[in-house]
């Protein structure tokens, strides 16, 4: 990326002439707006380490009458002369006396570091570690259940592959050591967090580690009963539905709901739905006037 | 009230890593937040966070303290804070993400 010139006085927000206090104010306000533990905005980060830079320069009586310099020479050479880079100016100020010879990702700009040298920053106050990130994971029901390894992208455009145990709950956190931001003056990076939330699922709804599950049966399915298949996060179980159950009873599959904080599992329901075809088929009608004419079954026997 | 015991649901360790999630000493707390242990004792008397096991006299914490105890720091260093003010901020910032999080304002999706 080619230089840039950097207006320190417009990062802060005040004047050429601006006083130490006034310097030091602007500082402070823009800090605690910006700074990255406070200030979730993907862009903080960037615009704190522009504010500290542009303090650290001007707070500096040294540095900032060094970058004035350049400053006014550069103002008054835009004017005169259209066209030409910062970087040739600067090139040709005989401000590179420091030579660097890579830029990394350091704290300060290329800017900074051209002008001052890579080690003109104050000290810090010793290394300090990194800051923990946080993002959330969504996770299906089933893939909460059986775990595995999963491919991630974060925020920052890395790509991390994290091994989700098996069993993991609505909330829960998974640590990722050393994958959050980079520390400083040396500090250990932070961790990430990955904060699990299940998808809801367009079959089993979630009561706490309890799941319920609509079964649909037949009419006489229901007053015969039978065994039939029922859908878990862990596949097709079978389950025994006794004579006589009406729409509405819980069967209860022991074990089959989602895992518990203490261990186990909770209880998969399933619930009985009586279903009627949509279009009754000429025989399907025969059986069922039989039935209607001859079954003395008052489904609303006491209700009034 | 006494500090809670119960380890947070919200630490629940994860098998693969179980070895170092075991609550540890505040020196390690310390070392890897990059913090004095002297500065780091500041921060437990204001209550930035309290120890989830062991005993008064060797007192066991989350390693997840480092984190917090990193951030409570790099705000006393950055914004000119004092002890009590970093923690203050902490909790102030901790309740607004919670807020935010009830409200639906999520965290970023990984």
């Amino acid at each position: 990326m080619a230089l840039e010139y950097k207006d320190y006085y417009e990062v802060l927000g005040v004047a050429r002439d601006a006083s130490k206090e006034e310097i030091r104010r602007a500082y402070r306000k823009l800090a605690r707006e910006y700074h990255p533990d406070l200030n979730q905005d993907s862009d903080a980060e960037e615009r704190f380490k522009e504010v500290g830079e542009a303090y650290e320069v001007l707070s500096d009586p040294s540095k900032r009458e060094r970058y004035d310099r350049l400053g006014s020479q550069w103002r008054a050479r835009e004017q005169t002369s259209a066209g030409a880079s910062f970087e040739d100016f600067f090139d040709r100020q005989g401000f590179d006396d420091h030579v660097r010879v890579e830029f990394g990702d350091g704290v300060f700009s290329e800017f900074f570091e051209r002008l001052f040298g890579e080690d003109a920053a104050r000290a810090g106050s010793g290394p300090l570690r990194g800051r923990d990130r946080e993002a959330v994971l969504e996770l299906s029901l089933e893939d909460a259940v059986a775990g595995g390894r999963r491919r991630l992208s974060l925020e920052d455009g890395r790509i991390l592959e994290v091994n989700i145990p098996a069993g993991v709950r609505e909330g829960q956190r998974i640590r990722l050591p050393g994958k959050g931001g980079a520390g400083r003056d040396g500090g250990a990076p932070g961790d990430h967090y990955l904060q699990i939330r299940l998808k809801p699922d367009p079959r089993f709804r979630r009561r706490g580690d309890d799941l319920d599950v609509d079964l649909a049966v037949a009419p006489w399915e229901a007053a015969l009963g039978a065994t039939v298949s029922v859908p878990t996060l862990t596949g097709t179980a079978r389950v025994r539905v006794p004579p006589g159950s009406s729409s509405g009873r819980r069967l209860r599959l022991r074990g089959r709901g989602l895992p518990k904080q203490a261990g186990g599992h909770g209880d998969l329901h399933a619930i009985v739905r009586i279903m009627v075809p949509k279009h009754v088929s000429e025989q399907d009608r025969r059986l069922f006037e039989k039935l209607a004419d001859e079954s003395d079954f008052d489904p609303r026997q006491g209700q009034g | 009230m006494s500090a809670p015991r119960r380890r947070s649901r919200a630490l629940q360790p994860a098998p693969a890593d179980a070895a170092e999630e075991q609550p540890v000493e505040l020196a390690v707390i310390a070392r890897q937040a990059g913090v004095r242990v002297s500065v780091v004792r500041h921060y437990v008397a204001f209550g930035l966070f309290e120890r989830c096991s062991g005993s008064n006299e060797v007192p066991l914490f989350e390693p997840s303290c480092a984190g917090r105890l990193a951030k409570a720091e790099r705000l006393r260093r950055d914004l000119g804070l004092n002890y009590a003010g970093a923690v203050l901020a902490c909790e102030l910032v901790d309740r607004i993400r919670e807020l935010e999080q009830q409200r639906g304002q999520d965290l970023p999706t990984a």
